[in-house]
C-alpha cells in the first residue's frame, strides 16, 4: 500500500497536469445549463440546439481566437436542487461561460457558485432579484421583471389613456412582483389604479372578483399571471359585460390562451418580448432559418434567442479583448453598448442588467393571430 | 344591488354543480355508509370522456341539440358503467371489512382513474369547444345570464327533482330507502340488495357526469387533477347538507356555492376556501348531522 500511494498520486498529477494542458492548449468550453427534460424541456432543449448551432458554425469558421470551442450541456430541470449539481460540474469541467438556465429559480441557485468560480453565466430569467448581488459574472439576457411593468405602465396610462385600471394577478411570487411593479409603476405615471386585487390560480370560477370589478366601471384590466387562469378571466370578463380592455403580462402569451378564452380572445392585448417571428432583424431571420433547417422546427420561444444573444456577446467580447479571462471579458462587457443581437441590441448596465428594453403590445386578431399596436 | 344578485347568479350556478356532485356522494354515504372519495374523479374522467366523444363524433362541428344530447347521454352512461366497475371491483370485495379498509380501497380507485385520464390524456390542459351551447347573454338591469349558466341552472335542478321523486314515490325508491335503514332486513323482505347499490352507483355517477360536462363546457379548461377540487367542495357540501340525506346534498351544495361566491366578492378569494371551512366546523360543532340531517331522518 505505502508503494502503491505515491505512484497513484504522481499518476493523478500526471493526469491533471495532461487534462488542463490538454483543455487549456486547443479548446476552449461553453457550459449550458437548461431544463433539457422536465416540465420545460421544450425550452431548455431550445436553448442547449441553439447554443450547439451557434458554437458549431463558429468553429467552422475558425473557431474564436484561433481555438475551438467545445459545448458542455448540464440538464437542470428546472430545479434548483439540480441548478446546484450543475453548477459545480460545469465549474469542474472549467468552462469559461454559462448559458442559462431557463428559469429565474434555476438560474439564482447556481449564480454564487459560477461567481466564485469566476466563471462567467448569462440568463434569461426574470425576476429582479437575480442582478441584486450585482455579481460581475453575471448578465441577464432578457429583461427584468420591472422594466416591463414600466414599459406596461406609460402604455396604459401614456399611450392608450386608460382611466380607471385595475391590477390582478395570481399569488406566485412572479405574477406577485410583476402586478407589484405595474402598480407602482402606474402610480408614478400619473395613472388611476382603481383596485389591485389577487386570484388564486387554478380555481376557474373568477367571477366573483370579476363582479365586483364590474361595480367599479374599469377601462382597463392588467393580469400579470399565467395563461390557464388569464384566458378564463378574459372569457369571464366578456361574459359578464365588462367593457374593458384586457392587457395580460408576458406569461398569457401561448396558444392555450386564445383557446380558453375562445371568441372573446379577440382584442385582447398582450406585453412581451417580440416573439422570434417578428423580429425585424436579419440575424435573427438568418438564425431562425438555420436552427430549423438543423432541427427541422423553430426555437420554443424566445427565450432561447436571449440566451443566444447573451453567448454572442460574450463570445464578441472575448475577441474584442483578445483574451479568454473571465474578468477582462466582464469589464467588457458591462461597458458594451448596442451590440447587434439577434433580439435586439445587447448593452449592459453595470450590474450585469440588460438595458434599453424593446417590449411590444400584441392585439390578438379574429384569426388569432398577433398585430403589433404600440408605438 | 345589481352587484349582489350577480353575485348570487354566479354562486348558484357552481352550487349546483357542487349539489349534483354532492348527490353522487350522499347517496353512496347513505345506502353504503361508505365515502367514495373516487367520485370527484369520475367527475374528471366524465368531462375527458365528454370532450372525447364530442370531437370524435361531431368533429365536423354540428352544435345541434341532437349533439349535445346526445354527448350527455353517452358521457353519463360511460360513467355510470365505470361507477358499477368501481363499486364491483374497489367497493363489494371490501363491503364486510372495517370501515377503514373500504375507505383507503375508495382513495386508491380515486388515484387509479386520476392517473388513467392523466395517461390517457396526459398532463397538460386540455380544453372544450366554445360552440355546445349558444354564447346568448341577456343583461336584465345590469345582472348578466349566460345560456350556459341558465342550462347548468334548469337542468340540475331537473335532474334533482326527478331524483327526489324517484326515490321518494316509486317502488324501487322505496326499496333504496329500505336498504339504506337496513340492509339485512331489506334483504329479508326480498329486495335485491347487489341491484339496488348497483343502481346507486348508476345514478351517482351519471349525475357527477352531467356536471364534469357542464364544468367542462362552462370553465372550458380541463386538467387531469380537477376531480380533487371539485370532489371535496362537494363532499364539504354533502356534510354541511347532512351526508346521507338527499335534500340536504341539494341544499348543501347550493348553499355552498353562494357562500363561496359571497365571501369571495366581499371579502376575498384567498379566503374562500379558509371561512368554507369555518362554516364546516360551526355545521359540525352544533349540527354534527348537518343542517337537515335530523337523527330521525331517514338516510337514503
Amino acid at each position: 500500500m505505502r508503494k502503491i500511494l505515491p505512484k497513484l498520486a504522481a499518476s493523478a498529477v500526471v493526469c491533471a497536469a495532461l487534462v488542463t494542458a490538454g483543455s487549456a492548449a486547443d479548446v476552449i468550453k461553453i457550459g449550458v445549463q437548461a431544463p433539457i427534460t422536465g416540465k420545460y424541456a421544450n425550452e431548455g432543449q431550445s436553448i442547449d440546439n441553439g447554443v450547439r448551432l451557434v458554437i458549431e458554425q463558429l468553429n467552422a469558421k475558425g473557431g474564436v481566437l484561433g481555438k475551438q470551442i467545445e459545448v458542455i450541456s448540464c440538464d437542470d430541470e428546472g430545479k434548483a436542487q439540480k441548478a446546484a449539481i450543475c453548477a459545480r460540474k460545469l465549474v469542474n469541467e472549467k468552462v469559461l461561460a454559462v448559458i442559462g438556465s431557463y428559469t429565474s429559480g434555476a438560474t439564482e441557485a447556481a449564480q454564487t457558485t459560477y461567481y466564485r468560480n469566476k466563471t462567467l453565466q448569462t440568463s434569461d430569467g426574470t425576476s429582479d432579484s437575480l442582478t441584486k448581488h450585482k455579481y460581475w459574472t453575471f448578465f441577464r439576457n432578457s429583461f427584468q421583471n420591472s422594466a416591463q411593468a414600466d414599459f406596461t405602465a406609460k402604455y396604459l396610462v401614456k399611450e392608450k389613456g386608460y382611466k380607471k385600471i385595475v391590477v390582478l394577478s395570481d399569488y406566485s411570487s412572479y405574477a406577485v412582483g410583476l402586478a407589484d411593479s405595474a402598480a407602482k409603476s402606474i402610480k408614478a405615471e400619473g395613472g388611476n389604479l382603481i383596485y389591485q386585487g389577487k386570484i388564486k390560480s387554478g380555481t376557474q370560477n373568477f367571477t366573483a372578483v370579476l363582479t365586483k370589478i364590474k361595480s367599479m366601471k374599469p377601462d382597463a384590466i392588467y393580469f400579470s399571471g399565467y395563461y390557464t387562469d388569464g384566458g378564463l378571466l378574459r372569457a369571464q370578463q366578456q361574459q359578464l359585460g365588462i367593457d374593458a380592455a384586457f392587457i395580460g403580462g408576458d406569461s398569457n402569451d401561448n396558444p392555450d390562451f386564445m383557446k380558453l378564452a375562445g371568441k372573446s380572445a379577440k382584442g385582447t392585448l398582450l406585453v412581451n418580448f417580440p416573439t422570434p417571428d417578428f423580429l425585424p432583424y436579419d440575424a435573427a431571420k438568418k438564425f431562425l432559418k438555420d436552427y430549423n433547417a438543423k432541427y427541422g422546427m423553430a426555437p420554443a420561444s424566445v427565450w432561447a434567442l436571449m440566451n443566444i444573444d447573451g453567448l454572442k456577446a460574450i463570445i464578441y467580447a472575448a475577441e474584442q479583448t483578445k483574451s479568454f479571462d473571465t474578468k477582462k471579458i466582464s469589464d467588457y462587457l458591462h461597458t458594451l453598448k448596442d451590440f447587434p443581437g439577434i433580439t435586439g441590441p445587447v448593452s449592459f448596465r453595470d450590474d450585469g442588467e440588460r438595458i434599453n428594453t424593446k417590449f411590444n403590445v400584441y392585439e390578438i386578431q379574429a384569426d388569432n393571430s398577433y398585430k403589433i399596436v404600440n408605438k | 344591488m345589481d352587484i349582489f344578485l350577480q353575485q348570487l347568479v354566479n354562486g348558484l350556478t357552481i352550487g349546483s354543480l357542487y349539489a349534483l356532485v354532492a348527490l353522487g356522494y350522499t347517496m353512496v354515504y347513505g345506502v353504503m355508509k361508505l365515502i367514495n372519495f373516487a367520485h370527484g374523479d369520475l367527475v374528471a374522467l366524465s368531462a375527458f370522456a365528454g370532450l372525447t366523444v364530442y370531437t370524435n363524433i361531431f368533429a365536423d362541428g354540428g352544435t345541434s341539440i341532437i349533439a349535445v344530447i346526445t354527448v350527455f347521454m353517452f358521457t353519463a352512461a360511460i360513467i355510470a358503467v365505470v361507477g358499477v366497475l368501481l363499486e364491483r371491483l374497489a367497493y363489494r370485495p371490501l363491503r364486510t371489512a372495517p370501515r377503514l379498509s373500504a375507505v383507503v380501497s375508495a382513495l386508491g380507485a380515486g388515484l387509479v382513474i386520476q392517473n388513467a385520464i392523466m395517461l390517457i390524456w396526459g398532463p397538460n390542459m386540455k380544453i372544450f369547444p366554445s360552440d355546445l351551447f349558444p354564447s346568448t347573454i341577456w343583461d336584465i338591469n345590469g345582472v348578466v345570464v349566460t345560456f350556459t349558466q341558465l342550462m347548468i341552472l334548469g337542468i340540475s335542478s331537473v335532474l334533482m327533482i326527478a331524483l327526489y321523486l324517484f326515490i321518494n314515490k316509486t317502488k324501487m325508491g322505496t326499496a333504496i330507502r329500505a336498504v339504506a335503514i337496513d340492509q339485512d332486513a331489506a334483504k329479508l323482505m326480498g329486495i335485491n340488495v347487489n341491484k339496488i347499490i348497483m343502481i346507486i352507483f348508476v345514478i351517482g355517477s351519471a349525475l357527477g357526469a352531467v356536471a364534469g360536462l357542464f364544468i367542462g363546457i362552462y370553465y372550458r379548461g380541463i386538467t387531469f387533477d380537477m376531480g380533487w377540487m371539485y370532489g371535496l367542495s362537494a363532499f364539504v357540501a354533502a356534510i354541511i347538507g347532512g351526508i346521507g340525506n338527499i335534500p340536504g346534498a341539494m341544499f348543501g351544495g347550493l348553499m355552498l356555492g353562494l357562500f363561496n361566491a359571497l365571501i369571495s366578492g366581499y371579502i376575498s378569494s384567498a379566503w374562500a376556501e379558509t371561512f368554507t371551512f369555518i362554516l364546516l366546523i360551526i355545521v359540525l360543532i352544533f349540527r354534527p348531522t348537518g343542517i337537515l340531517g335530523e337523527k330521525v331522518a331517514e338516510k337514503v
